[in-house]
């Protein structure tokens, strides 16, 4: 891709050994809105703060919570241009992979695609690291399942797990509050909680985004008003 | 050749800066500012306004040659704020893009869709080293047909929002604090009103009477599904009506 005068790559050992190119992208991801995604025993949480610019901007034309296939969802923390081009591409190996195997893709595989697009962007000639950092969460026969993916395009699975601006204090809240044994409701819950730790303002249903996954297997964001109601159950 | 670990190429590529910023991006915002000109566009419940200025730097310029605002279907619209040249691109694409969408499709390019696809472009530029990001912050305007009026903005990061009513260019922040005021509760304008905001809008914050011939404003009527550019003599009635309500 690129230029051919661009065929060298931009992202290149410092000589401590380190790839400063994706230590930046790793502070862009530092300095985005916070996200957070817990699993639970039948089901699977994402969240993300929606703060937008201006009180004119019309927050029905936002959706920051992507579908990816119908069992899987995706959340970010970083620059949103850069995780429209992942989401676009994760969607695309999903098609690919169903028409090759007739079976819907499991989370794992869909994880290991996307990250493998997102450490390319890290060696080939002429482009950046994506700003992003992306929770994967989706619902396959091996159970729920709750992904983070690095610019760098390594990935873990996560039991709870936080990113951006509030990410340490995100991480401790969830790392006292979480149970093996917690349920999707609960979990829900939780995670209304943990944004609120560090949210500015007044939170509310317009101002952060929920997507959830249970035993039906369909990823859904929920609507404004259905948080609104879990704002209040928590309150 | 210098690369690697982007010592001070940071500023002159889109890479990472160790505070993970992209300066070549930042400097494209500063490029819109440096046109000198201010936009602004306003929703209102049927049709949806935008005004911008019209600065034509030499007397012997022909004027009807100077324009910021594109016909990119008959049914949509791009004010295009910032670069000129890049602008004159930018359109020359979109309209490829929308008249293969009509084509492939079978029926219009929806408002939403184009904004996207101008912001996905956007976000391109901003990562592959060969081409820098374009100088431009567009706003799409259409009514679409199951959302109604819509107004969105794309800008040289690859960010794109609807809005119920926005400002680019020079006095960009000016003209969103005169506009949250106006829109605070969710008002919904008339025809008329959409179009007196956007021009008392720029008037507020450009301070200073213009003539007729000095903006150019466009507005897509929801009977008619199209956009029509408004001629001198039309703007200045509402220049007259906007004089009375300021």
């Amino acid at each position: 891709m690129g230029d051919s005068q661009y065929s060298f790559s931009l992202t290149t050992f410092s000589p401590s050994g380190k790839l400063v190119q994706i230590e930046h992208a790793l502070m862009a991801v530092g300095s985005g809105q916070t996200s957070l995604g817990i699993k639970a025993t039948n089901g699977v949480v994402v969240a993300t703060e929606k703060k937008l610019p201006s009180i004119l901007v019309d927050e029905t034309s936002v959706q920051k919570i992507q579908l990816v296939t119908p069992n899987i969802g995706v959340v970010y923390s970083g620059m949103g241009p850069d995780s429209r081009v992942l989401v676009r591409k994760s969607r695309k190996q999903a098609q690919q992979y169903f028409r090759l195997y007739k079976e819907t893709i499991p989370v794992t595989q869909l994880v290991r695609e996307t990250a493998a697009v997102m450490q390319e962007f890290t060696q080939s000639g002429g482009v950046r690291p994506f700003g992003v950092s992306l929770l994967i969460a989706g619902y396959d026969d091996n159970g729920p399942q709750l992904y983070q993916v690095d610019p760098s395009g390594s990935y873990f699975s996560w039991k709870a797990s936080a990113m951006g601006k509030n990410v340490s204090n995100a991480k401790t809240f969830l790392e006292k509050r979480y149970t093996e044994d917690m349920e999707l409701e609960d979990a829900i819950h939780t995670a209304i909680l943990t944004l609120k730790e560090g949210f500015e303002g007044q939170i509310s249903g317009k101002n952060i985004e929920i997507g959830i996954i249970g035993t039906d297997r369909q990823f859904r964001v929920l609507s404004s008003s259905e948080i609104d109601d879990y704002l209040a159950e928590v309150e | 050749m210098s690369r690697g670990t982007g010592a001070g190429y940071d500023r002159h590529i889109t890479i990472f800066s160790p505070e993970g910023r992209l300066y070549q991006v930042e400097y494209a915002f500063k490029a819109v500012k440096a046109a000198g000109v201010t936009s602004i566009g306003v929703r209102g419940k049927d049709s949806v306004c935008v005004v911008t200025q019209k600065k034509v730097p030499d007397k012997l310029l022909d004027q009807t040659s100077v324009t910021h605002l594109f016909p990119i279907t008959k049914y949509l619209g791009l004010l295009a704020t910032g670069m000129t040249a890049d602008a004159r691109s930018l359109v020359s694409q979109a309209r490829n893009e929308a008249a293969e969408f009509r084509f492939k499709w079978g029926y219009e390019m929806p408002v939403d869709v184009l904004s996207k696809w101008i912001a996905d472009k956007a976000q391109v530029y901003t990562q592959h080293a060969y081409m820098r990001p374009l100088g431009v912050a567009s706003m799409v305007l259409g009514i679409d047909e199951e959302k109604g009026p819509q107004l969105f903005k794309c800008d040289p990061a690859g960010h794109f929002f609807g809005h119920k009513a926005t400002s680019a260019g020079l006095k960009e922040q000016e003209a969103i604090n005169f506009l949250e005021k106006k829109m605070k509760n969710d008002p919904a304008f008339s025809y008329d009103e959409t179009v007196q905001t956007a021009i008392s809008a720029l008037q507020s914050v450009l301070q200073e009477d213009f003539k007729a011939t000095e903006i150019e404003n466009i507005i897509p009527l929801h009977l008619t599904h199209c956009y029509i550019p408004v001629s001198p003599q039309f703007i200045a009635w509402f220049l007259l009506v906007a004089w009375q309500l300021a």
